[in-house]
């Protein structure tokens, strides 16, 4: 005996979803050949006579009943991952189908240990959360778990963390809070604004997380899922995102700046240690003007800048290439976190104001270096903070700066007026200098060390 | 914001408007359950009751216009049949004639009915009995209801003696509204349904019923039988609140 749907008969909607036939589709029970396309009006369900085709089917007739069904959605959920969108409303629809008895233990084809296996050999952190959530409370949960436990067990812990908060989040809903379907100013069905988004937003963040693996760590990973908690580390930079709306103008030339450089030849001997210590003895001044040369700019927290300043800099190197960083904490994209300020001659008719983070300063600092001339001076005016894509300060990341600093002989300096004498100077900042710079100072003394 | 049924949906607003301009040759077609016989025989009727006639194929025109009745031995009476009596109406006004399942209608019947429905001006017909000719009263009217989805299927004569054909592709909201309030809904999108999925209002009326007395599962088993856990389903995730 053929099992039968009836997609028309799920009304109960308050979101404007007009009552039309539907096209069914035969499926099957295996994961990801079941869906309902809300916007085409297809359902594609197994259409057996056993209890787990059944289920099956609940759970997308679920989806007819509950899931959002318009594109529009004012921009509420462009910074929301669309797998941890996706993982959420499962959970959601689970969540309601258990709630009115069917069977969701039934929900499971066998392959969800392997899978986990594969998504912890890949060490796919972020996919291991998301498809936790569409697994949670099924039949495939423990399956999935041991699958990941006998790859990356130190991930367990912070997998627990995020089901159970997932779990508290369903739970403070009533089934009909929780299948809503009358949209907010968003355009979004109550339910799913109300579980599916704020699930997911945890999601996305924790998606880009650091597994926790230190009982500190496990603990502030918990904290920054508690509403209104921190984002958790992440343990790497942000892509770099410029600001293309800047418009650039040319700017008049100023003078330059002069630097003396050794020389073998000259009509003053500045250097007469040289005689001693150069093997070219090159014991004479020469001096050169230089237009040209890097600054990159951390404009995080306190660290804006003024018109003036640039201003100033620019006078003495026309031909900088200068750029400005902060990243928005947590920002998967939308906001530029990179700006052009001077770009060898032309400069940015505003300056944009910071993001409170830095999140980028390694992305940053590479990009810059790929764009270098030659040996020309490359300053970094910054406080000596490196920190992630949700601006914890991080150790490797503040680590890798710290290489690039000593490997490209980048120059330090705290503030934008001292940028002009850095790019006119003939040395990189001295080491007596680097306690001024922070977790970064302290590292490269520590590389300095060995 | 509800679900966008339109309860008094566009071919029910589209009857009323026709039958009160005073258009008397309407046909209604469309998916079997939707209440176009239930319209046909209550909406816009005046005085007198609708006659209703159902078509076979073994349907004849005695049963349209009338037939011999023996009333004692050896004598025989003259009984009007519906078509008669609606032209007639109370007080010779003219009534309501219902003609069901249209598409059924074969030879002798179809021509009979064809002149029953013709126009005004050129129907009459004269009684065997009393040689009167009679011809429909002014508020005469005909309605004829059918299940086609293609209106091809009706002889084009006959469908030419009604220039306002309906299709009516939902229950009427009043025929809904006798129904349980948590099954009106799902009853009306059920209607909606394509073939093999489309779920008629009788089933739902029956389904209401039987409940009552034996159990959701139970009149579930009973009046959608092989699709009974499947149509318990969809209400229960329907009905989630």
């Amino acid at each position: 005996m053929s099992g039968t749907v009836h997609p028309e008969l799920v009304t109960g909607r308050d979101d404007g979803f007009a009552v039309a036939p539907w096209t069914v589709k035969p499926g099957s029970t295996r994961r990801g050949e079941a869906s309902c396309n809300l916007t085409e009006r297809v359902l594609e369900v197994p259409l057996g006579a056993d209890a787990t085709s059944r289920v099956v089917r609940a759970h997308e007739l679920m989806h007819a009943r509950v899931s959002p069904h318009r594109i529009e959605h004012f921009g509420a959920l462009d910074e929301m991952s669309p797998r941890a969108l996706e993982c959420a409303e499962e959970l959601r629809i689970n969540t309601l189908i258990a709630r009115l008895g069917f069977d969701v233990a039934l929900l499971r084809d066998g392959s969800e240990k392997s899978g986990a296996r594969r998504i912890a050999e890949s060490d796919d952190w972020s996919e291991a959360v998301c498809f936790l959530m569409a697994v949670l409370g099924t039949g495939g949960e423990k399956d999935y778990l041991a699958g990941i436990r006998s790859v990356q067990p130190s991930w367990l812990a912070g997998l627990r963390a995020v089901r159970k908060r997932a779990m508290s989040i369903m739970d403070s809903h009533s089934n009909g809070a929780l299948g809503a379907t009358r949209v907010n100013d968003d355009l979004l069905p109550g339910g799913y604004a109300n579980a599916t988004v704020v699930l997911a937003r945890i999601l996305t963040q924790t998606m880009v997380a650091r597994p926790p693996s230190t009982p500190e760590e496990l603990r502030a990973f918990r904290r920054s899922l508690e509403p209104g908690g921190r984002r958790p580390p992440t343990g790497r930079f942000a892509a770099l995102k410029f600001d293309d709306a800047l418009v650039m103008s040319p700017r008049p030339r100023g003078a330059g700046v002069r630097r003396a450089r050794a020389s073998t030849s000259g009509s003053s001997m500045r250097y007469p240690s040289r005689l001693l210590t150069d093997e070219r003895k090159r014991a004479f001044a020469t001096r050169a003007t230089f237009h040209g040369g890097i600054v990159i700019i951390d404009q995080s927290g306190s660290m804006d800048i003024d018109e003036a300043s640039l201003t100033a800099l620019l006078r003495k190197a026309p031909d900088a290439l200068v750029v400005g960083y902060s990243h928005r904490p947590g920002d998967t994209g939308a906001t530029p976190n990179a700006w052009i300020l001077a770009d060898r001659g032309a400069v940015a008719r505003r300056i944009p104001s910071g993001n409170i983070g830095n999140g980028v300063d390694g992305e940053v600092l590479e990009w810059a270096l790929r764009r270098r001339h030659g040996t020309e001076a490359v300053v970094w005016i910054t406080d000596g903070q490196v920190t992630d894509s949700h601006d914890h300060p991080d150790d490797r990341l503040t680590l890798h700066c710290a290489h690039l600093v000593r490997r490209h002989r980048i120059r330090l300096v705290k503030e934008l007026d001292g940028a002009a004498a850095a790019l006119s100077g003939g040395r990189r900042t001295g080491r007596s200098q680097w306690c001024q710079f922070g977790r970064l100072g302290r590292k490269l003394l520590e590389l300095q060390a060995f | 914001m509800t679900e966008s049924f339109e309860e008094d949906g566009s071919c029910w607003r589209d009857l009323t408007d026709v039958l009160s301009s005073g258009i008397s040759r309407v046909l209604l077609y469309g998916p079997s359950g939707t209440g176009k016989t239930y319209a046909a025989l209550h909406h816009g009727v005046g005085a007198s009751p609708a006659e209703r006639l159902v078509c076979t194929e073994d349907l004849t025109s005695g049963e349209i216009t009338g037939t011999w009745m023996p009333v004692g031995e050896n004598r025989w009476e003259w009984r009007e049949g519906p078509a008669i009596r609606a032209w007639r109406g109370a007080g010779g006004l003219g009534g309501r004639l219902v003609v069901d399942e249209v598409d059924r209608a074969s030879g002798d019947a179809l021509s009979t009915l064809l002149a029953m429905t013709d126009s005004p001006e050129s129907a009459r017909w004269r009684n065997p009995e009393t040689s009167e000719w009679v011809r429909p009263g002014p508020q005469f009217s005909v309605v004829m209801t059918t299940n086609v989805d293609d209106l091809e299927d009706i002889a084009p004569s006959l469908r030419d003696r009604f220039p306002v054909c309906l299709r009516i592709d939902r229950p009427h909201a009043s025929a809904l509204a006798s129904l349980s309030s948590d099954l009106r809904a799902p009853a009306l999108a059920g209607s909606l349904g394509p073939v093999g999925r489309r779920v008629s209002l009788r089933s739902f009326y029956a389904f209401d019923e039987l409940r009552r007395h034996l159990g959701a599962p139970r009149a579930a088993q009973l009046v959608f039988a092989d699709a009974a856990t499947s149509v318990l389903d969809a209400l229960a995730i329907a009905a989630l609140s």
